[in-house]
């Protein structure tokens, strides 16, 4: 194997290569800072013009736009609580706050380099250990998919906190949203009022624009009508971090990145739930768990690490199997094909130096990323000067663009609209977007796979419990729920001795 | 700032451009969209991400072609944003039978075959019942022995609610009197990870997604669905040799929605047909294993009204969705 790679090193190190990461990179992290644009669009977009390219130069951009997005996510999540991606949710929970302190500077910083040490322990397993890890991802069946999702779903239930019946009603809402569309299993149409633009259901990208995007332009303009038009001084602190300070992420950075890692093996959950799955673990073990969401360095390093953990290894299964892990893996599969490479396992005989190479620039994209994203970082931190009712009317249209080149559908943005409206609503009424959109994740994975169980079983539901790993998930499910309740009883119990 | 303001012209210039498209004055003028109603990695889109720069090629004038997964119910959600668009020329879609015409059968769709105007067949990919090669079941026979015995314990997975894997497994359960469990997957993929999974006992999918791994000895074809074994893999019997009578496959094809313009058709049609017969494509077809099978235009439809008066005499025989 190694050989391989000594074969294929060379290969990767031609300019032409080189200066497809670049561009690659530079393209993602843009892509990514977009709300509305996500990885998945760029690559997809780009594989007609790599059409005409190598496949090394190809899967080199490709490799750079994948690995930009999942940071170029974090730039408005931290500076305008906008997730640029789905997989940038987490990081609006401790990174906007930071920027309210502030230290935008310093959370950026953090996300960067998070991002880009996730990326490089995603891109190594990959090329050490993908053969291994794809018989893993074959373990989960449809037993292990559902518990997979109500794990996703309990950790959210606990993500609401003080707030639980605000909370649930967000996550109900988002359930709600994945309910309509077509019944995955019989077909039946629930919820589409015989319109044909519900029938595919709503796209996630809708709803997280929708919820997330559309409230800050409107609260901005709201609070310049106030205030008047006035820009807002620019106050950074000074982030000059010694190695020292960098410590005290290394177990939150090797945690993130084991749930990034694992997370993007399994095909069909992804970066979206391995960063909120991380955040939430990292807040868990805290000896401060009340600290985060309140704009702490250490949340955002736990949902950047995370979200490009996955980046890599979400790849294992769709080079071995064929069994693409994620969206982008699967345009990335596409673009496999259109240079005549069938993934699954010949491609590794065949096309060596093609795959081998491929795994070296996923690596080789993660430290670039950090390079680029350095000086990325200092041009997007003027956004906050702007004054807030001319970024209020620059986010609307943005949005509008990116969510219309979802689906090409007029239809997409009015529903992101009109969830824009419920999302200002909701946040008026101080209840937590982030359960609705996670739960549209999870709802539907879960309900499609209960019934597969149900299928297989005949009606018995017991081949949940009879497998190791989805009992393994059921244990980590009910230590999550009961972890409130036993903080709970140690508290009173400190309280009855003092 | 530099950033979101360039994006942001160019993006705003982007979508000015696509706004102002008029006739079709020099066919075709800006990317055509061609929506796949499976998941990707599946049959259908491996066939689209191969074939459509053969098609652009032919089509000329910098044509392009922009993919879309719309997977789920069976192929449902994917048809039928094929019928409803706009017949302007800049979308069509992969039409998988039985599928497309099975559904409007069963229940009532938005769509029905004459919602569409066929453009060619590229592709005849018969169907297959595979197993893990751990598995017990060593021809179909094994398998129906079993399940006589154990009724209702034979779990096999398909790609969706009345697609060919569906309707052949149904065919074959009730030539062979068994009971067995249907599990629908979204996609051929996804079913084929879960045989590898050893999740399901027996896998319902087409030779062309079963090839592959049968060669590198990961499952096992009992039988191929079909009058004659297939050349790329000469040693899987068919259902006939094992005395089931079961011929099923998946034809895919191209259409459009039905009132499109005829230049539009016409030009697709002819660059399908040339693309098929191109000399690379076909190469390449055989490296990923695709059984082509080109039909024109007045042909596919021919073909298509055949088919469909046939599902149409099975439905009432037998519907295959109680």
């Amino acid at each position: 194997m190694f050989d391989a790679f000594l074969t294929a090193l060379p290969l990767v190190l031609t300019w032409p290569v080189i200066l497809a990461m670049v561009i690659g990179t530079i393209g993602g992290i843009s892509i990514g800072a977009l709300p509305g644009l996500t990885a998945t669009m760029g690559i997809a977009v780009l594989i007609p013009i790599t059409f005409a390219l190598d496949p090394l130069p190809a899967l080199g951009m490709m490799a750079g736009i994948y690995q930009g997005a999942m940071y170029g996510g974090a730039i408005p999540a931290i500076l305008l609580r906008i997730p640029g991606t789905p997989a940038a949710i987490a990081t609006t929970l401790d990174g906007y706050p930071m920027a309210q302190k502030g230290e935008a500077a310093y959370a950026l910083r953090v996300s960067l380099v998070s991002s880009a040490l996730g990326g490089i322990a995603s891109a190594i397993v990959l090329m050490l250990l993908s053969p291994p890890l794809a018989v893993f991802a074959l373990e989960f069946g449809p037993g292990e998919y559902f518990m997979l999702a109500v794990f996703g779903l309990a950790s959210i239930s606990v993500l609401l906190g003080d707030n639980a019946i605000k909370g649930l009603l967000s996550a109900c809402f988002g359930l709600f949203v994945g309910i309509v569309g077509l019944d995955p299993m019989t077909g039946h149409e629930r919820f589409t009022f015989d319109s044909m633009h519900l029938v595919s259901g709503f796209d996630i990208i809708v709803l997280l624009t929708g919820l997330y995007a559309i409230p800050p332009a409107l609260i901005m303009g709201e609070k310049a009508l106030r205030k008047g038009v006035s820009g807002d001084v620019l106050r950074l602190k000074k982030t000059q971090m010694r190695l020292r300070e960098w410590l005290k992420f290394v177990r939150i950075w090797i945690r993130a990145s084991v749930i990034g890692i694992v997370i993007g093996i399994i095909p069909g959950a992804g970066g979206n739930v391995a960063s909120f799955l991380s955040w939430n673990e990292t807040k868990r073990v805290s000896k401060n768990p009340k600290a985060f969401g309140t704009g702490i360095p250490e949340g955002v390093a736990a949902a950047e690490c995370a979200n490009n953990g996955d980046s890599s290894s979400a790849l294992i299964p769709a080079i071995t199997l064929g069994v693409p892990g994620n969206a982008v893996a699967a345009v990335i599969l596409g673009g496999l094909l259109v240079h005549g490479m069938q993934p699954g396992p010949a491609l590794f005989r065949e096309n060596p130096e093609i795959i081998y190479g491929f795994m070296i620039q996923m690596l080789l994209t993660a430290f670039l990323m950090f390079v680029l994203g350095r000086y990325g970082a200092r041009i997007f931190i003027q956004v906050l000067r702007i004054p807030p009712v001319l970024l209020a009317t620059m986010i609307v249209p943005m949005t509008v663009i990116g969510v219309y080149s979802v689906q090409n559908s007029v239809f997409d943005i009015w529903m992101c609209l009109g969830f824009g409206v419920i999302g200002y609503a909701m946040e008026k009424l101080d209840i937590s977007v982030a359960p609705a959109v996670l739960a549209l994740i999870l709802g539907p994975m879960a309900e499609s796979n209960l019934r597969r169980v149900l299928l297989i079983g005949q009606g018995d539901v017991s081949l949940i419990f009879q497998r190791p790993i989805s009992l393994i998930i059921l244990a980590l499910t009910v230590l999550v729920l009961s972890y409130p309740l036993l903080r709970y009883l140690r508290q009173g119990r400190r309280r009855q001795t003092v | 700032m530099m950033f979101r303001k360039l994006a942001g012209s160019l993006l705003v210039a982007a979508a000015a451009a696509v706004a102002t498209s008029p006739a079709l004055a020099e066919y075709p003028e800006r990317p055509i969209t061609m929506i796949v109603a499976f998941s990707p990695g599946g049959g259908t889109d491996v066939l689209a991400r191969s074939f459509a720069p053969f098609i652009e090629k032919y089509l000329g004038k910098g044509a392009s072609f922009t993919i879309i997964n719309k997977p789920g119910a069976g192929g449902e959600v994917g048809f039928t944003a094929v019928a409803k668009s706009k017949p302007d020329g800049y979308t069509i879609g992969f039409l998988n039978l039985p599928n497309l015409l099975a559904i409007p059968i069963e229940r009532e769709a938005r769509f029905s075959l004459d919602s569409f105007t066929p453009l060619a067949n590229m592709v005849d990919d018969p169907g297959a019942i595979n197993v893990h090669v751990d598995s017990p079941f060593k021809s179909l026979k094994d398998l129906v022995t079993y399940a006589k015995e154990n009724p209702g314990a034979v779990t096999i997975g398909t790609s969706g609610v009345g697609g060919d894997d569906h309707l052949a497994v149904l065919s074959f359960a009730k030539q062979a009197g068994i009971k067995i469990a249907h599990v629908p997957f979204p996609g051929a993929a996804p079913n084929r990870t879960a045989l590898l999974g050893r999740h399901i006992t027996a896998g319902a999918f087409n030779v062309s997604e079963a090839i592959q791994y049968a060669q590198e000895g990961k499952i096992r074809i009992l039988g191929v669905m079909a009058e004659k074994r297939w050349e790329l893999a000469p040693d899987a019997p068919t259902f006939k040799e094992q005395g089931f009578d079961v011929i099923m496959g998946s034809q895919r094809g191209m259409g459009a929605p039905a009132g499109f313009p005829e230049e539009a058709k016409n030009k697709l049609s002819e660059a399908i047909g040339k693309a098929v017969n191109d000399p690379e494509f076909q190469e390449k077809a055989k490296k990923i294993y695709l059984p082509l099978s080109f039909m024109p235009s007045d042909e596919y439809a021919a073909f298509l009204k055949q088919k469909d008066d046939q599902f149409r005499k099975m439905w009432k025989e037998e519907p295959w969705r109680k």
